[in-house]
């Protein structure tokens, strides 16, 4: 909140940039990890069966995992780096400072994910086929153990657990949504696995295309059955307020709903074109494979927007909102000013005549919203008058003091109108500051409250 | 330039899992690595698209670091994830605030990035079909100097918070810092000189492997070239880069007694004794023990330079007159867990190379 702010993330959203950026490397990690173990497999089972088919599948699709996992996997990983550091570098040094050793941890296991996937490549041919497959075999125990690590700490920001009482890591770590999640995950690397190197397998002809589709509808179909039974756990493991959100008890937020609903009939959609493909494996042509690949990019690009949803108002549930504010120095700031906090907002406004109330939609809003693209401020609030936005701002106010409350006492959670949005935080000047410049906003006849 | 107090972000206040001093030593010898891998990648890529432009006969170097860039790019970045972890530990309010008032760049520099590796890939295909691609490899040479580049410009953001008013009113105003073209040239002619040096042992390696004695003489007497032009400059460079500092660091530095003028004096000497011994190299194929000194030369004085460069860190920060430490609540439990963790998979890592170097065919 008091670090610079970047005009891009203003103008097209800074969810939207971390969306994106996500979204393309959790379908490719993903891939990496679910491929790293099937091609372990087929290749186990070429060399048992001697099966020349199985062996060329295992070859074709370590080029594709090579230059995706290696390349693409590397660069996008590091990317959700720069991307949360730039639009959100509260939490992102919030993260750090608590799991630090976590993501070594990972890194550890990352380093021999990519020594393993180099050397295997690159000694196709030339190593004993026990040798090649220690090295693929290492590959997919690496490739899972930095799955396992991330999971930890991804789960924990949407379900902090007793961390917030002992902030204890290991307590942060093992929080309530992590084996839900984990298991969700594994199964959705297995599907992936399945749906992408089904293109390598479709290049074989006769007998042998047979038998290496219905392999991996195999792989399809498992991983379906395993993500859908690791999404119904993770499911009842959320906090309640979050689950009856799913369950479209906020209208508001049917979104929610309606991309749950989207991530499941996909999920189902693969899972009925897998055992087909089991059962009769000339159903795999090229075409629907690329549906069943398109079907699993929705599906698990909706649960990770569901997830990443369920999580508002917060970025680390309970702890701070997305905005970057501490829940716990929600008080302060409504006494002191988030002005006097929020340092580049407020430099911002003076260096370019801008308002004060702007300053504070900078501090507090943009964060989430845009003034006419994503989250449009402007649309947002279009129907309500200067009244009707200090009073909602006020209610917002003591939402943020319920929800440390909450966190300090044990007290019953808000309950928001809006319960996606950060509470309001702040003076009653910047409470009036705020509202004038989102009237400001609005088309001229309603920046006239006295018109009516 | 002492920073406008009121521009630094707030410390954060969860504690750091470590004691600094830790945090320190990590960052320092994991920055090693990933600059290591870094400048093989930098400097093989611009000596390949120079050999590329030179003609046929230097073919072999081209050949040489495109092939090695497949998985020297991989390593770069996977090294460089390391100390970037430890630098946020330490420094994430000044980091996270270079970076956002050059977000364009910073975030567009994985765009360049991965163009570049992908590009490799292809410069790579088209040489293994017996082509060349001199106009390709200049483009990636160009794309991974343009990283270079935003590397140098946000580490000289992070560290003068002072600069923090004018960058964010346009981003290039951190080019004309004094001390950006001699740092940037610093950073490049390092990259050109332990490639030269492994150039040149990748011609003796050659040419004691019984392949064609002419080829390898080339490639070694490139390499060698390349690191002798590039350590003289360097010598320039770095004097340019010492007097470009500011007045409060340079006084710093040299009021820091042996503790920095030691290391940085010892890194002079190293060039110096690095230029004489290149200067006296007339055929490297003949001299494979001073070729070898060569590369321990360049390796022990990036090894130096880098300490001096973390000294120089601390120095300018301490200049901003910004204030104030991180409380530490040690993970000890976790550390030992990174630690088992990283000698594991570094033990594994070393067994599957040595177990696939053995059993090649």
């Amino acid at each position: 909140m008091d670090f610079p702010s970047w005009d891009l993330v203003a103008t097209l959203g800074g969810g939207v940039l971390v969306g994106v950026v996500a979204i393309l490397h959790v379908l490719v990690s993903h891939f990496a990890i679910g491929g790293g173990l099937a091609i372990a497999v087929i290749e186990t089972l070429s060399v048992r069966r001697g099966d020349g088919a199985l062996r060329e599948l295992a070859k074709r699709s370590s080029k594709i995992l090579i230059l995706v996992s290696t390349v693409f996997g590397a660069i996008s990983g590091v990317g959700i780096w720069v991307t949360i550091g730039l639009v959100a570098p509260a939490a992102t040094s919030a993260l750090i400072h608590t799991f630090v050793w976590a993501w070594a941890i990972e890194w550890a296991f990352f380093l021999l994910e990519i020594v393993t996937a180099l050397a295997y490549f690159a000694t196709w041919d030339r190593v004993s086929k026990r040798t090649h497959l220690v090295l693929i075999w290492l590959y997919a125990f690496s490739a899972f153990m930095s799955l396992v690590v991330i999971q930890g700490i991804l789960s924990f920001m949407l379900t902090p657990g007793r961390w917030l009482a002992t902030y204890s890591v290991v307590d942060g770590f093992f929080n309530p949504t992590f084996l839900p999640g984990l298991v969700y995950r594994t199964g959705i690397c297995l599907l992936l696995a399945g749906a992408y190197l089904t293109f390598a397998a479709l290049r074989e002809k006769g007998a042998a295309r047979a038998r290496l589709v219905r392999l991996l509808a195999g792989f399809e179909a498992g991983g379906a059955l395993l993500a859908y039974a690791g999404y119904r756990w993770w499911e009842t493991a959320l906090p309640g307020q979050v689950k009856e959100l799913f369950a479209g008890a906020q209208p508001l937020l049917a979104t929610l709903h309606t991309t749950r609903s989207v991530s499941l009939r996909a999920l189902a959609f693969v899972l009925v074109v897998a055992v087909a493909s089991l059962l009769v494996p000339r159903v795999k042509s090229t075409p629907v494979a690329v549906v069943v690949l398109l079907a699993a990019f929705l599906s698990f690009g909706s649960a990770e927007r569901l997830r990443e949803g369920a999580r508002k108002p917060f970025v680390i549930r309970d702890y701070m909102f997305s905005n970057g504010i501490l829940v716990t120095e929600v008080p302060k700031l409504n006494s002191a000013g988030i002005l006097a906090r929020a340092r580049w907002a407020a430099r911002e406004t003076e260096a370019s005549g801008k308002s004060r109330g702007e300053a504070v939609y900078r501090a507090e809003c943009s964060a989430c919203h845009t003034l006419d693209g994503y989250q449009s401020i402007r649309a947002v609030t279009g129907a309500m008058d200067r009244d009707m936005l200090t009073s909602f701002l006020d209610e917002s106010r003591k939402d943020g003091e319920a929800w440390r409350a909450r966190l300090v006492r044990g007290a019953a959670p808000p309950n928001p109108g809006y319960p996606s949005m950060a509470p309001f935080v702040g003076t009653d000047g910047e409470r009036d500051a705020l509202a004038a410049f989102l009237v400001s906003l609005q088309p001229s006849p309603a920046k006239e409250p006295n018109a009516r | 330039m002492p920073a406008s107090p009121l521009l630094v972000p707030a410390l954060d206040p969860a504690p750091i899992p470590g004691p600094a001093w830790l945090f320190h030593v990590l960052w320092v010898a994991m920055f090693v690595i990933h600059l290591l891998f870094v400048n093989t990648v930098l400097g093989g890529t611009l000596l390949a698209a120079a050999a590329s432009f030179a003609g046929k006969r230097l073919r072999p170097a081209a050949v040489l670091f495109v092939e090695m860039n497949s998985w020297t790019i991989s390593l770069a970045i996977t090294f460089g994830i390391a100390p970037l972890l430890f630098l946020q530990v330490l420094y994430g309010r000044f980091f996270y605030s270079a970076t956002i008032l050059v977000a364009r760049g910073w975030l567009g520099m994985l765009v360049l990035l991965t163009v570049a590796y992908y590009l490799n890939y292809a410069v790579k295909a088209r040489l293994r079909g017996g082509g060349d691609a001199p106009a390709l490899l200049a483009v990636e040479a160009l794309l991974f100097l343009t990283i270079a580049a935003i590397q140098v410009a946000v580490h000289l953001l992070s560290v003068q918070p002072g600069l923090w008013d004018a960058a964010s009113r346009s981003g290039f105003a951190i080019l004309f810092d004094p001390s950006f073209a001699p740092r940037f040239l610093h950073f490049v002619l390092a990259a050109v000189s332990l490639a030269g040096a492994l150039a040149m042992r990748q011609g003796i390696r050659a040419a004691e492997a019984g392949r064609d004695r002419t080829a390898a003489d080339l490639l070694a007497r490139f390499g060698q070239k390349a690191a002798l032009l590039a350590t003289f400059l360097q010598l320039v460079d770095g004097l340019w880069l010492l007097l470009s500092l500011p007045r409060p660091v340079l006084l710093g530095f040299m009021k820091g007694g042996g503790k920095t003028m030691g290391p940085l004096t010892l890194a002079i000497l190293l060039g110096l004794g690095l230029l004489v011994l290149l200067a006296q190299l007339s055929d490297p194929l003949s001299a494979p023990k001073k070729t070898r000194h060569v590369t321990e030369l360049i390796l022990g004085a990036i090894l130096l330079m880098v300490v001096t460069r973390h000294q120089v860190r601390g120095l300018y920060l301490a200049a901003s007159g910004v204030t104030g430490l991180p409380v530490e609540a040690p993970q000890w439990g976790m550390f030992l867990a990174f630690l088992g963790t990283f000698v594991l998979c570094a033990a594994l890592a070393v067994y599957a190379c040595v177990r696939a170097w053995k059993d090649r065919g």
